[in-house]
């Protein structure tokens, strides 16, 4: 027996040569758009990081000779109807965008993970509860009870957050409660069980690890989602209070002055549609080099 | 009978769930602070002798809370509130007190109404073809290119595709199509044609996206089956085989697809209507939350989430009677 299976471990293992995280990047690397995207990812990261201290001016610092101002050397973006200067105005919304789109993703994350692995592990009464209010929170746009509680509490970064934060969870919950019932069933648990590991103990050491695939492409995809509702708030009017600035705040401003002063426009509107492509781009590699399975 | 049964049961279902979203949305602007009755706003109204009379103010005050029945204790409002919502009794709003909201509704809703469908029937034109094409020609730089546009389409919301639209035809390609503004003097609801086509365009840019993937997907699944070798066997033309066995089975399932895609492209909505302003439901609403004004923020939400309860449903009884092995329950 013991012979047996040093046997065929030993015949297995030449063929996993490779990490799996090797095996994700080989194929992740094929995928031009995915690694054009990722790029500008990582260069939007940069520019949220250091952005506040390359940016050339403050957000709400005014240059009144310099109103409406097409790009110039001085302002190599332009200004807007108050004299901010674009440059430092995008730079700045880079840093909000982010601060909201990562905080608000991981509210809702923590939210639906502890949910999910609630309502799969237990199942029964409190599964039942669960599902219903996923479901009632899939049936409506998450963006009414945004505007709702923006308006409650009010249009500063933590309020958006929240409310971003703690109305996206439902995807992510019947996510990871699809992945633990599917694996509850799995062979791997029951034998664990057997050994005595306490449900906690499975949960951690089992079916955590193993959903971290999933979980990675669906917060890839998640992300990108945040940032659009987040500027969907400043073009209803109920975004960040306007000092601050936001892609959502640069585009509504632009798009009452965009037939006199057009480039006001091309650039808040050009770079965030630029990074929501390359977030969709790098999430659709991400979710097709994490999941061979589908491989035609 | 059971198609009966199950009506009923969806109905009131969706009632449950809509009142849920009034009685939340009532719970939360009523502990809002501030609030539409304060002092800067009906001196703004009544002018500022209003406001420093305290007599005055507070009579005036009270006379607004007994029109919009906020005298009452808070479950007494939320139950009152519900009721008249769902027999669309709406009541007036609270920026123009003598304007019933009903009146807004009435040229907003149909605009709102236009624009949705409208976009909706445009990515199915064009959505299905795409797929279509994507599909047979799997794996070539045409789907490649059409899976691209696809997630385009998807990724890039509905405001930013409007604004590139406007700087497209109101920068660089001028007087081609106007690019703001809905109806004009004596036809508020119904557009000119040229203004209907940006604003349904940039909306339809996601969905088209949405029904190109789906179509493309569930094509190439069907085309592996056996009826359709079977078919290739009996010499079936091949335009034949891919519109007849494999496009038909598809589009019995696609229309799934169209419940969320509605929701999606009903936000879509209240966005395009800003940068182009459209005086749709979108407006309303917009003006509604960022001016306090409960009422008719509430209802807008109300109808907009009635609107997208009521496709849900005409889309799930639709499937069903599209494909007989779907049961309702």
């Amino acid at each position: 027996m013991a012979v047996a299976t040093v046997s065929t471990q030993s015949g297995a293992k030449p063929k996993r040569s490779r990490s799996q995280f090797a095996q994700a990047w080989r194929r992740y690397r094929r995928n031009y758009l995915a690694v054009g995207g990722l790029i500008w990812v990582i260069i939007f990261l940069i520019a949220g990081i250091i952005g506040p201290w390359i940016a050339p001016y403050s957000y709400s610092h005014t240059d009144f000779l310099n109103v409406n101002s097409p790009p110039t050397w001085q302002h190599i973006m332009g200004t807007d109807n108050l004299g901010h200067d674009m440059y430092s105005e995008i730079l700045w919304s880079i840093r909000f965008a982010l601060e909201i789109a990562f905080g608000a993703t991981l509210v809702s994350f923590v939210i639906g993970i502890v949910l999910g692995l609630w309502a799969g592990m237990k199942g029964g009464i409190v599964d039942q509860i669960i599902m219903r209010l996923v479901d009632f929170m899939g049936a409506f746009p998450t963006f009414f009870f945004d505007l709702l509680l923006v308006v409650k509490f009010g249009r500063g970064m933590g309020p958006i957050l929240m409310a971003i934060g703690i109305t996206g969870w439902a995807g992510y919950a019947r996510l990871i409660r699809g992945l633990v019932l599917s694996m509850r069933k799995g062979d791997m648990v029951e034998a664990a069980t057997a050994l005595g590991a306490s449900q906690m103990h499975i949960a951690r050491r089992y079916l955590l690890p193993n959903v971290m695939n999933q979980m990675a492409v669906s917060l890839a995809f998640g992300i990108p989602n945040d940032l659009t509702v987040m500027a969907g708030l400043s073009i209803v009017g109920m975004g960040l209070r306007p000092p601050m600035p936001s892609f959502g705040n640069l585009v509504a401003q632009a798009g009452s002055m965009m037939l006199g002063f057009p480039w006001m426009m091309y650039f808040p509107a050009g770079i965030f549609a630029l990074t929501l492509l390359s977030y969709l781009f790098m999430a659709d590699g991400l979710s097709e080099a994490l999941n061979p399975r589908g491989g035609d | 009978m059971a198609i009966l049964k199950y009506l009923i049961k969806r109905v009131v279902a969706m009632i449950i769930m809509i009142s849920a979203v009034i009685a939340i949305g009532y719970v939360m602007m009523y502990y809002t602070p501030g609030g539409f009755f304060t002092a800067s706003n009906i001196a703004s109204a009544l002018g500022p002798l209003a406001a420093q009379n305290p007599q005055l103010y507070q009579q005036i005050l009270r006379d607004f809370q007994e029109r919009y029945g906020l005298n009452y204790p808070l479950w007494h409002q939320i139950l009152l509130y519900i009721w008249h919502s769902l027999t669309f009794n709406f009541g007036y709003s609270m920026q123009n007190p003598s304007i019933k909201i009903m009146t807004t509704l009435h040229t907003a809703f149909p605009i709102s109404c236009m624009l949705a469908f409208g976009s909706i029937v445009l990515a199915l034109i064009v959505g299905i073809p795409l797929g279509i094409i994507a599909a047979i020609k799997r794996n070539t730089w045409v789907d490649y290119t059409a899976s691209t546009v696809a997630i385009s389409g998807q990724a890039i919301p509905a405001f930013v595709t409007a604004a590139l639209l406007v700087l497209l035809f109101g920068v660089v390609i001028q007087g081609v199509l106007p690019v703001n503004g809905w109806g004009g003097p004596g036809h508020q609801i119904l557009p000119t044609p040229g203004q209907a086509v940006l604003p349904i365009v940039s909306l339809g840019l996601g969905t088209i996206g949405v029904v190109a993937k789906y179509v493309r997907n569930s094509l190439v699944d069907i085309m592996r089956q056996d009826h359709i070798r079977t078919a290739q066997a009996k010499g079936v033309r091949y335009w034949r085989i891919v519109m007849k066995h494999g496009v038909r089975n598809s589009l019995t399932a696609m229309i799934t697809v169209i419940g969320p895609a509605f929701a999606f492209t009903i936000v879509g909505t209240i966005w395009v209507e800003q940068i182009f302003s459209i005086p749709g439901l979108g407006q309303v609403l917009s003006t509604a939350f960022t001016n306090d004004d409960f009422p008719l923020a509430i209802t807008s939400i109300f109808i907009l989430a009635a609107l997208i309860s009521i496709m849900n449903l005409l889309v799930d009884i639709s499937y069903s009677l599209m494909d007989p092995r779907v049961k309702l329950e």
